[in-house]
């Protein structure tokens, strides 16, 4: 056992940590399933592992056709350039990164078989999966690797993954050490880097030497388990099972079992729902609760629900009266009725926030008594504003949101909330393509949206440290860039929760965004889809997945 | 005949050239950024606008309008930089797939909407004129994504009798009405009021016509006036309506198809929009112009065929 393991088993042992927590910082830290094991017995009590996908009934069949409906994709389907659902669907089902995150945020291995930190969290080498070949019969190898992170830290590229990689990983930190192993010599400390290279970035999907953009369209590259034959620009895309594909099941057979996928994109939400219900499509792997209502009385469709970290952030721009002063921050946060918004939003489908970064997801997340949940207080909220010089209520700037999905409404109800404590808010809407160009960094009060992701550092250090590119808020606090750091140099897990207790009090005091609820993941599919796992939503896994009965 | 038509043709030519250059100064002023659209929020302002140098958006107006007009005069329609492919083979089967659907909806709705129409003359004041004027005026008012919407949950999602997300049919009749059926019902449901409408007034002012009564008197069964002396000119007023009925169905085809998710010229349109793929959008609105500039040059034709006045005016 190395240093690490030892300490993860004290965590357990001393109740820091719970076997749960455990396997998933272990997967993290790049610990193999078998040393897991170990570790779990160390620790005494019961093994046992969940398993989130859908029970499978009888056995397997193999062959058929998994038709999946989402959204038309934004342009071409690039991994390097990609950033929208459908091409994240239809990228990864030929495409596989070096680990894969999955439903609870653990990670496992994919075309990297362990990883580990050399000396510190700075320094980190993985070891490349041997006899993967690529769809077109070559060896998958350790410069396909380097060189596909090459590009992707590459500035000149201009890959969507930069912001993901940016003050993490630059292309001289990318090196071959031998046929086997590849290190990353990164920019800072960061104990999370493993998912700065699984799917958790959907961009670092591993691609051949010599790749060029709009490569990938053509169909025939990838090592994953399905390869793309054609994909027609707008409509869908058809993939057939890659024959030779490294991964096994749990017996050893070959994956993938489905015969191929076809791909079909859809403009209209309600369109793809439709075709669900009616058995158009298998699978709607993510969507909105509007849309998913109406499934859960579908006797032929089943709703699949994951918790996960996505959110709507309420950034106040710090810099700027009003919402310079702290206390009228905080004020709005007072006059949020949190659980009226789970229910009226999402029917439910969601977890409650405490303008904090860390949903209940994170293995680490503080719990009620280290930040205590914020709810309604309207004479709280008043006396706050009179504290600030507000008695008799406040107008504060215009509340800029786009429109996308939950979003307007969700500012409808902030402006009836707020009401009630005395603070006026005017509404103004705008399309995404406006909002996401400028407008969110700049406007005074604005809601923005915030994928899931595995790993908390990715939401908040972009958008809350001073140096963050989507800082809307503007809020600057040295002792938060500081914590922010060390939480991702601390190997200590111990340590690590005791430094988000203080982040997550650091942001819920200055309140410079709302954070009001976690959004549950919802996935509509058919129920003979069988082997399917309940997410990540964001993601898909397709290796698995085989049809029980006729595909009505 | 020939004058006649050289000289529309002239004409087309120059609505061609005014449209370009309206479309393309519209597409300008679209709010959003091309950048923006390929590299996604995530990319930062200095990304975004390498990337618009690189593709040339930082250039003048005139000079980027000036590279397009020109390519289309050697037929090249260019590339679009949101989905790095050449716009002209999609945009070309796009259409086709939409010619598909329009056609279908126009060959049964057409001979409907005008056998209604004169039935709905022959019947004037009458409950079946009152049937068919009221329900035609009730179909004009409902709209395709209401339609739309009701027949997919009826018939794809409840009975399951259509696909609720339509493809381009195979060559056999059976798939035509299955893939195509549903779709064209909500663009069926609007024409079928213009041109019944139509139909019915053409018809009703022949039947009071000179003419008509003249053919009555000297004593032509019933049958044969209205089918030699009414219907020919009953039936030119319907042939314009039914040419301008062609730039709707664009406009139509756009809901329908993002509706049921025909890969069509419509939703093309409505995604080029969204992602400010200029090219993309000047080279839909142009070959739309072109066809709709064509279509009421082939009404015109057979109108001044069917009308000696007006071949002879020209």
């Amino acid at each position: 056992m190395r240093e690490y393991d030892y300490h993860l088993v004290e965590e357990v042992r001393a109740g820091r940590l719970t076997r749960r927590q455990l396997i998933i910082r272990a997967t993290v830290a790049g610990l193999s399933a078998s040393s897991i094991g170990t570790l779990l017995a160390a620790c005494g009590g019961s093994s046992t592992t969940k398993s989130t996908s859908t029970a499978a009934s009888g056995p397997i069949k193999r062959g058929g056709t998994f038709r999946l409906g989402c959204a038309v994709p934004t342009g071409d389907v690039d991994p390097v350039f990609l950033f929208d659902q459908g091409s994240i669907f239809t990228a990864q089902l030929a495409g596989e990164s070096l680990c894969k995150r999955m439903a609870d945020t653990s990670l496992q291995p994919r075309l990297a078989t362990s990883w580990r930190q050399v000396g510190s969290a700075k320094e980190w080498e993985f070891k490349i999966r041997q006899g993967v070949t690529w769809h077109d019969g070559k060896p998958l190898t350790v410069d396909d690797v380097v060189a596909t992170m090459k590009m992707l830290t590459d500035p000149k590229v201009g890959s969507s993954a930069l912001s993901a990689f940016n003050g993490v990983l630059s292309p001289d930190g990318v090196s071959k050490v031998d046929a086997q192993t590849v290190r990353f010599s990164l920019d800072r400390a960061y104990v999370d880097f493993p998912y700065t290279v699984s799917d958790d970035n959907y961009n670092s999907i591993i691609l051949p030497v010599g790749y060029k953009k709009g490569d990938f369209a053509k169909g025939g590259i990838g090592t994953g388990p399905f390869i793309l034959k054609q994909l027609t620009p707008k409509q869908g895309a058809t993939f057939v099972a890659n024959p030779k594909y490294w991964g096994k099941d749990a017996k050893g057979g070959a994956l993938p079992y489905l015969a191929g996928v076809q791909v079909k994109y859809f403009n209209d939400p309600q369109s793809n729902v439709l075709a669900l219900q009616s058995g158009g499509i298998d699978i709607d792997p993510q969507m909105a609760y509007a849309s998913a209502r109406g499934l859960y009385n579908d006797p032929n469709v089943r709703v699949l629900e994951l918790p996960s970290s996505e959110h709507r952030t309420v950034p106040m721009r710090t810099d700027q009266a009003p919402f310079d002063d702290k206390r009228v921050r905080q004020a709005l946060a007072y006059s949020i009725d949190r659980d009226a918004l789970v229910k009226g939003l999402f029917g439910g489908k969601a977890k409650v926030g405490n303008d904090h970064t860390f949903a209940q997801v994170y293995p680490f997340a503080p719990s009620a008594s280290e930040v205590p949940q914020r709810k309604q207080d309207y004479a709280k909220a008043k006396q706050l504003l009179a504290a600030a010089g507000h008695p008799n209520g406040i107008t504060v700037p215009t509340l800029v949101v786009e429109e996308f999905l939950d979003v307007p409404e969700y500012a409808q109800l902030i402006q009836d909330q707020a009401k009630g404590a005395g603070i006026n808010i005017k509404l103004h809407q705008e399309s995404q393509s406006i909002f996401y160009n400028k407008v969110w960094l700049q406007t005074p009060f604005a809601i923005v949206d915030w994928g899931g992701r595995g790993s908390v550092s990715p939401l908040i250090e972009p958008a809350y440290t001073a140096k963050g590119i989507w800082n809307s808020s503007h809020w600057k606090d040295p002792q938060f860039d500081k914590l922010v750091a060390q939480f991702d140099a601390e190997p200590d897990e111990g340590r690590r929760k005791q430094i988000v207790a203080q982040i997550a009090k650091l942001q819920n005091d200055n309140t410079p965004t709302l954070i009001s609820f976690f959004i549950t993941g919802l996935r509509g599919v058919r129920k003979n889809v069988q082997g399917i796992e309940n997410g990540p939503v964001d993601h898909i896994d397709a290796s698995k997945v085989w049809l029980s009965g006729p595909a009505a | 005949m020939g004058r006649f038509i050289a000289k529309r043709l002239g004409l087309s030519l120059i609505t061609l050239l005014l449209v370009s250059i309206i479309v393309f100064a519209i597409s300008d002023v679209l709010p959003g950024d091309v950048g923006r659209s390929i590299l996604g929020r995530s990319a930062t302002d200095a990304q975004v606008a390498q990337l618009d140098h690189q593709l040339g958006y930082d250039k003048p107006l005139p000079a980027r309008y000036w590279k397009l007009v020109s390519g289309y005069a050697t037929g090249d329609w260019g590339t679009s930089p949101v989905l790095n492919t050449e716009v002209r083979p999609l945009v070309l089967r796009r259409f086709g797939n939409s010619l598909i659907l329009a056609a279908f909806a126009f060959a049964l709705i057409v001979p409907f909407s005008i056998f209604m129409g004169i039935v709905a003359a022959l019947h004037h004041s009458r409950w079946p004129d009152r049937l068919i004027s009221i329900g035609g005026l009730s179909l004009i008012a409902l709209p395709e994504f209401v339609t739309g919407v009701i027949l997919l949950v009826v018939f794809a999602v409840q009975l399951g009798w259509f696909p609720s997300s339509s493809q381009v049919p195979t060559a056999s009749p059976v798939d035509w009405f299955r893939q195509l059926l549903l779709p064209s019902i909500p663009l069926m449901c609007v024409l079928f009021g213009y041109i019944a409408r139509m139909a019915r007034a053409g018809t009703v002012d022949s039947l009071r016509a000179d003419y008509t009564r003249t053919a009555t008197l000297k004593g032509l069964p019933r049958r044969t006036v209205v089918r030699k002396h009414v219907l020919r000119n009953s039936l030119l007023p319907t042939i314009s309506v039914v040419s301008v009925q062609i730039g709707y169905l664009v406009g139509g085809l756009v809901v329908v198809e993002t509706l049921f998710a025909y890969p069509g010229i419509g939703s093309l349109a409505y995604d080029s929009v969204q992602a400010n793929d200029i090219t993309m959008i000047e080279a839909i609105v142009l070959f739309t112009a072109v066809l709709y500039m064509l279509s009421n040059l082939v009404a015109d034709i057979l109108y001044a065929a069917l009308n000696p006045r007006v071949r002879l005016a020209s």
